[in-house]
């Protein structure tokens, strides 16, 4: 089998790969969101509440959190896919870590923004929603598009719990030919031809965002 | 004491503030403090640096929650109630020492965003309205800019516009020059003093002396977090009673 041969079997597993990843955003961007909104805004028991949420997802190792889902909670009665599983505990892992990034985004604001939208009738909704959110948002550009290429990595996890994505197929395909080595080395570099542009991508994100914050305006 | 107040009270205060204290923890950082502007009036509060200006003034408002006394805003008490509040500061504007202008918006959409957002007028009339307020504070034609490409006696011009756009009552100033270069600081005051010239009642915290000794009907002097002295500026400024103002004045001279 030429190089060629294993890069092209790699890829037939890039649907999955994507279809995971994206459903992984559907689920960690609202939590992400939500989370660091809650963090920022409320007190009390309610903060506590939402902190204890993100820990839990920031903190317990991915490839624990998805053998648990997808083994143990059967056993409870509750039988999920295992693309939801995948989508779920990689969403929210990685929405655990946005939500920290929303949070710090909202508390860097200066304070003005906030007494300046209250002061002239707005309410607390409304300030976050046109003041606070879209300047935090924009400060949150870069960190979202580092936290989507740990994403992209973070989903070779998948093939352990059966699905078949690009990491599946290289293991296959390794098993296959008995040649490890061309097997992974392809792996690699797929994930490198997918990961490289994100990057650029995020750098000059930030760049426009670096010129746009003397400039004032994107 | 309260007949004191009550004899000096009278229906025309627009605000009213009554005994009021305020503790940031074990910090006492207003002290009984009383005062009454009425309407049309202007008042510029000065006094040393921590004596509980800004505090005083953002207590009008409710961005600062007091701890004891009363508050009446154009009638209404302000508490911690959120629907009041929002109706209070509709009836009361206020221009910050750094602008607080918000940097994603255009001049225009500043000016507007409250007239759509809390008046819920039509944008096309908001425009109108914001239109005018940036004639009068002398800048018709940045409407379409961001704040950061104007200077600062432009974007405060343009701040105190935004609050007027909203026809408020009262308009609180806490130092809106002190943040200015001294070249800036002109342009700002002609605006102000302009505005008061048209009745706009005024709660001004500020050390430019030349513009309270023109616009003011009284000055108040704090210090320590209580009201020293409270007179006419000819009276403060050419023989003020008591020993702290005295001092105060002549280190702003010096
Ligand atoms: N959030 C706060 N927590 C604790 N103390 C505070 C807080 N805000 C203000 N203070 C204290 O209250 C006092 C009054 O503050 P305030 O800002 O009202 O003073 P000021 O007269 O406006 O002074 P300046 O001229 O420097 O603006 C100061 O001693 C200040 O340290
Ligand atoms: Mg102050």
């Amino acid at each position: 089998m030429s190089f060629l041969d294993v890069l092209s079997v790699i890829w037939s597993g890039f649907g999955v790969t994507a279809e995971v990843t994206l459903l992984s955003l559907a689920y960690g961007v609202p939590f992400a969101l939500i989370f660091g909104i809650l963090q920022f805004t409320t007190q009390g028991w309610c903060r506590h509440a939402a902190t204890i949420v993100i820990e839990f997802w920031r903190s317990s190792p991915v490839i624990i959190l998805l053998f648990v889902f997808y083994y143990a909670l059967p056993l409870a009665g509750l039988t999920l896919q295992a693309m939801s599983v995948a989508a779920l505990v990689l969403g929210l892992n990685i929405g655990g870590y946005g939500s920290q990034a929303v949070r710090a985004a909202l508390q860097s604001l200066d304070r003005g923004q906030y007494e300046a939208g209250m002061a002239m009738g707005l309410t607390r909704i409304q300030t976050l929603m046109l003041i606070e959110l879209p300047q935090a948002l924009k400060a949150m550009v870069p960190t979202f598009v580092n936290l989507l290429i740990q994403l992209v990595k973070g989903t070779a996890l998948v093939s352990l719990i059966t699905l078949a994505d690009m990491t599946y197929k290289a293991k296959s395909v390794a098993q296959m030919t008995f040649d490890p080595a061309s097997a992974y080395m392809g792996l690699l570099l797929s994930y490198f031809i997918i990961c490289y542009p994100l990057t650029i991508l995020g750098r000059s994100l930030e760049r426009r965002l670096a010129v746009a914050k003397e400039g004032g305006h994107v | 004491m309260t007949q004191e107040h009550d004899a000096k009270s009278d229906d025309d205060a627009i605000v009213q503030i009554r005994n009021l204290h305020k503790w940031y923890g074990p910090f006492h950082a207003l002290k009984n403090i009383s005062l009454d502007v009425r309407r049309g009036e202007k008042i510029v509060i000065c006094g040393p640096s921590g004596s509980g200006k800004s505090t005083l003034i953002r207590c009008v408002n409710g961005l600062e929650r007091y701890s004891e006394g009363r508050i009446l805003a154009n009638g209404h008490l302000v508490d911690h109630r959120s629907d009041h509040l929002r109706l209070i500061c509709q009836e009361v504007g206020m221009v910050f020492q750094h602008f607080n202008l918000f940097p994603h918006l255009t001049v225009m959409e500043n000016c507007t965003l409250a007239l759509t957002r809390v008046r819920k007028i039509p944008k096309a009339e908001a425009i109108e309205v914001a239109q005018h307020f940036l004639e009068r504070v002398r800048i018709p034609e940045h409407g379409n800019k961001y704040p950061s490409q104007l200077s600062g006696g432009q974007q405060q011009r343009v701040a105190i516009a935004r609050s007027l756009c909203m026809r408020p009552k009262v308009m609180l100033f806490d130092e809106p020059t002190s943040a200015l270069d001294p070249e800036m600081i002109k342009e700002v005051l002609e605006v102000m003093t302009g505005l008061a010239r048209e009745g706009m009642t005024m709660l001004c915290v500020t050390h430019e002396m030349g513009f309270a000794r023109e616009v003011a009907d009284r000055i108040v002097f704090m210090d320590a977090g209580a009201i020293v002295e409270e007179a006419p500026p000819e009276e403060f400024f050419g023989a003020a009673k008591h020993e702290r103002s005295r001092k105060f004045l002549s280190q702003l001279l010096h």
